[in-house]
């Protein structure tokens, strides 16, 4: 019995070690290889720019009829399997459903909606009222027409009291009569009205130019076949797990459940006859993904580790490109707490980090850049405003943000009091009292606890003494329940480190608003709340307005800084040379028209 | 002996009890629940706080334990938040793969270890015996995960004998030859990495067993009648010592669920250890709590078999 329980014991410490190797296994590699190849040696020293990548896939070679394409998810757990835009919450159930199912609506690069996709529109001159029209050849892959019913039917559902996906929010709630109708006081939604089998009308409480950049909901839902299934069912049924429909280049022929899908070709497609004939898509261990595209696998994946590139920049048989991610990391200031009364933000003047001085100063001290260059190897880059590049029309290329200059932080914080009184090498606060900064960051990742060092290394030079939260780095899910992912916030948190993916739409009230949860800093300020209200505004549907909106927004939060933008991110996305019309511009793939110039995916030599 | 079953039973139901308590209270002190993991600006955050009260997420421990084990006792296990689906469908779907793995993982296990302990015990200490033992104090000093992922490294990768991940071809038809062929391709190298590193536990078992019974009366009273070596070994000895090796199958199965989880994160293949792993990371409480209640219950019915195999071999064990 006694031994019995030891084994127990032991295969604990085993799965931890298993962890910790499991995080450190691809630095293992990297060393490997250095050893064995002087070439890899300098790659990985290498700085790259996302200015050398292309975005779209060179053509080379004759395309064949048909093909056999292989698509790759990397990941290190099983997709959940909810295969359908309505129900899924995971990413990469989304990166399947993309195959098979789409938008009605199209965008362009900048995000803005257009007149290409499955749906046209019409916005009346209020601006609240929305007019789609489905185009007709537009059919379901069971050859039922898709209609506006669908699409109404779609809303119907998520908008139902019993809907048990995470959709229903503000792109729900601005439709009039949507929360009548959650709240169960309404039968039907007031606002949205199926004129005739292929128009549907919309009816907003507020005109936003939120509306045109991914704030509609645009995807339909069969309701000839999801009809008799209770909304409380929906997700689980098999329509969504087994045998998935949509309007899509490719049918789902079989799925292996968190494995992979086979799909082939829609002859229906309303854009046309897709090129290929098959398209598997499949989960990729990210510690195996290398050896998936060379041994071709794989002919490409939805994202390749970026750490692993430098080591493989020189993969013989594909082309990387190369997109701005649409996120960044930043390092946040704790300026109040949140009330979760009135759920908005409550300032607090007292807290450690209410100066702005003390803030700026701590932006001067650290160099961004050579964090990129160092840790990152050019793949993430010096960020300077809080909307990042991939949203070229709102970023504002001219503003640089705060420059990196050591000397000018000490000179700041020696304007604002923050002096060294007692001799012991560190600043105390302008009353004179020990200022010791609490850092949170976030484990995961070779690069975590020496990118963290760096920083504190970096705001030691100018004098600040700023310490690792508890002295280690924290797990992801604690790291946000202290940061303030409840709204409970740790107040023993001074600075904390993270980053966020940005949506299509470019408005950052989600994010740095005063009623915003996710305003982790607790910043809030009577300037900031015009000019998120102003960029949201009626007016702002006049692009060139809100342009000049974000970009005062974007100088208000450098001069005030209640959170510091450090990186922006690149994309990297291998494709195999066999790929023809191949692209990760944003809403640029359009994947009936992939082909390949021969059966087999080409090998690495 | 029916007597003795069912009172092994009767004290193994409160550690069951107690484990899913012990379980239930762990996964509510992980930081952060199912829906802490999709911070993402384009989802409400009331939209989670919806979820969260609709889910039960708010309500202390004590509630959602009274909640669960009701369901759980007639036999819903709940829903996944992850996978949005009902929890035993979920395990049914991976039961099937660990057990298969398990399965082919045991059958190398004595495949192995018979020979390898008969040869070790019927010559100890010469060269063979030595290069065996060698081999069994290599086997218990190498971590199951390290070894599995050099296997992975040279047999799937560098030499690409076996396929690398998952646990079948993608876009064969089920219950066809191809796809049997397929499952059983993808199960083979987890299932050898496995096998070889358990098995020693076995090799020196038989080999002790085999020098101890060698030594005793009986046999030299065999080989005084002048039984032929062979037959000595094959009847006499070789069935005497294969007694304790099948009382330790019980424990065999307990050691392989450990064993899972780290092989099966490994390679990538859906089985109940990847579930589970993964499940904590995503804290999918329902499906962890059930996971782990599903161990632990195989685990005691592993060392009841044991005691039961143990009591059937050898009579003069009676467990009053």
């Amino acid at each position: 019995m006694i031994k019995r329980n030891w084994r127990f014991m032991l295969y604990a410490c085993m799965l931890g070690l298993l962890l910790a190797l499991v995080a450190c296994s691809g630095d293992d590699k990297s060393k490997s290889d250095k050893s064995g190849d002087k070439k890899a040696a300098k790659n990985s020293e290498q700085v790259f720019s996302i200015e050398d990548f292309n975005v779209e896939k060179k053509n080379e070679g004759e395309a064949i009829d048909g093909g056999h394409f292989k698509y790759g998810i990397v990941t290190d757990t099983a997709f959940e399997g909810l295969l359908n835009f309505n129900f899924y919450s995971g990413e990469h159930d989304d990166e399947i459903i993309k195959w098979f199912d789409e938008s009605l609506l199209a965008a362009d690069k900048n995000h803005n909606l257009t007149q290409d996709g499955a749906a046209t529109f019409e916005v009346d001159d209020s601006g609240k009222v929305f007019t789609f029209k489905i185009r007709d050849n537009v059919n379901w892959h069971d050859g039922k027409p898709v209609t506006a019913e669908d699409w109404a039917f779609a809303y119907e559902v998520i908008g139902d009291p019993d809907y048990t996906g995470v959709r229903y929010g503000e792109d729900f709630t601005i439709i009039e009569g949507m929360e009548e109708y959650h709240s169960g006081k309404a039968d039907s939604i007031s606002g949205i009205e199926v004129v005739d089998d292929k128009t549907l009308k919309i009816t907003y409480k507020k005109a936003s130019p939120s509306l045109l950049s991914g704030g509609i909901w645009s995807y339909a839902l069969p309701k000839h076949i999801f009809k008799d299934i209770p909304v409380a069912k929906m997700a689980e049924s098999p329509e969504v797990r087994e045998k998935p429909i949509g309007f899509g280049p490719f049918k789902v022929e079989s799925i292996t459940p968190g494995e992979a899908v086979v799909l082939t070709k829609n002859e229906d497609y309303w854009q046309g006859k897709p090129k290929l004939d098959k398209v598997t898509v499949k989960v990729v261990n990210p510690k195996t993904v290398v050896q998936a595209l060379k041994t071709g696998k794989v002919d490409t994946v939805d994202k390749f580790p970026t750490d692993q590139y430098p080591d493989n920049a020189n993969m013989s048989n594909v082309e990387f490109l190369g997109n701005v991610d649409m996120a960044y990391s930043y390092i946040g200031f704790k300026l109040g707490t949140w009330d979760k009364k009135e759920k908005e933000v409550k300032p607090d003047p007292n807290k450690k980090m209410a100066d702005v001085n003390l803030r700026k100063a701590m932006w001067h001290a650290i160099d961004n850049e050579a964090v990129g260059k160092q840790f990152y190897n050019g793949l993430r880059w010096n960020a300077t405003t809080l909307i990042p590049p991939s949203h070229p029309n709102f970023h504002d290329k001219e503003n640089s943000g705060l420059a990196y200059d050591p000397e000018k932080a000490k000179k700041i914080l020696d304007e604002a009091g923050y002096k060294d009184v007692n001799n012991d090498g560190m600043r105390e606060n302008p009353d004179g009292e020990e200022l010791v900064i609490n850092f949170a960051s976030m484990s995961g990742g070779d690069t975590a606890e020496p990118v963290a060092n760096y920083y504190i290394q970096a705001w030691k030079e100018v004098g600040l003494d700023v310490q690792l939260l508890d002295g280690r780095l924290h797990e992801f899910n604690s790291f946000y329940d202290r940061v303030g992912n409840t709204g409970e916030d740790d107040p023993k948190i001074d600075v904390y480190m993270a980053g966020w993916g940005v949506a299509t739409d470019v408005n950052p009230a989600g994010l740095y608003g005063r009623d915003a949860l996710f305003n982790y800093s607790r910043y809030a300020s009577e300037e900031n709340d015009k000019l998120l209200a102003e960029g949201a505004s009626e007016k702002a549907m006049d692009q060139k307005y809100r342009q000049k909106v974000y970009k005062e927004w974007q100088q208000l939060m450098i001069e005030e800084v209640p959170v510091i933008p450090t990186h922006y991110r690149a994309v990297v996305v291998p494709v195999n040379n066999r790929v023809l019309n191949y692209t990760v511009e944003y809403y640029g793939l359009k994947r009936h028209e992939i082909a390949v110039t021969q059966e087999e995916p080409i090998k690495a030599e | 002996m029916w007597k003795f079953i069912v009172r092994r039973l009767l004290i193994t139901m409160p550690q069951i009890i107690l484990l899913s308590v012990l379980v239930f209270i762990m996964a509510q002190m992980m930081p952060g629940d199912a829906l802490s993991g999709l911070i993402d600006p384009n989802i409400d955050p009331a939209a989670m706080e919806e979820q969260r009260e609709k889910l039960g997420l708010n309500d202390p421990w004590y509630e959602q334990y009274a909640d669960w084990i009701t369901a759980a006792l007639q036999g819903d296990l709940g829903q996944s938040f992850r996978f949005k689906m009902p929890v035993e469908e979920l395990i049914s779907q991976r039961l099937v793969n660990t057990f298969w793995l398990s399965l082919v993982t045991l059958i190398f296990t004595y495949i192995i270890a018979i020979p390898l302990g008969i040869i070790s015990g019927r010559y100890n200490d010469t060269l063979r015996d030595q290069l065996i033992s060698g081999y069994t104090y290599i086997g218990f000093a190498t971590p199951l995960f390290i070894f599995a992922l050099v296997m992975l490294w040279l047999f799937g990768y560098t030499l690409g004998w076996f396929p690398t991940g998952g646990s079948v071809e993608p876009g064969l038809d089920p219950g066809s030859f191809a796809y049997i062929m397929s499952k059983f391709n993808h199960l083979l190298l987890p299932a050898i990495s496995m096998a070889l590193i358990t098995t020693v536990n076995t090799v020196q078992y038989l080999r002790s067993e085999i020098i101890d019974t060698k030594q005793k009366d009986f046999i030299i009273t065999a080989r005084a009648k002048g039984a032929p070596e062979s037959r000595v070994y094959n009847k006499h000895i070789l069935r005497n010592s294969l007694l304790p090796i099948a009382a330790y199958f019980g424990f065999e199965i307990t050691g392989l669920i450990g064993g899972t989880v780290f092989i099966e994160t490994i390679y990538s293949y859906p089985g109940m250890g990847l579930l589970f792993m993964e499940s904590v990371l995503q804290r999918d409480y329902s499906v962890v709590t059930s996971v782990v209640l599903l161990f632990g219950i195989a685990s005691v019915l592993g060392a009841l078999l044991s005691d039961i195999i143990l009591s059937l071999v050898d009579p003069r064990i009676r467990i009053k």
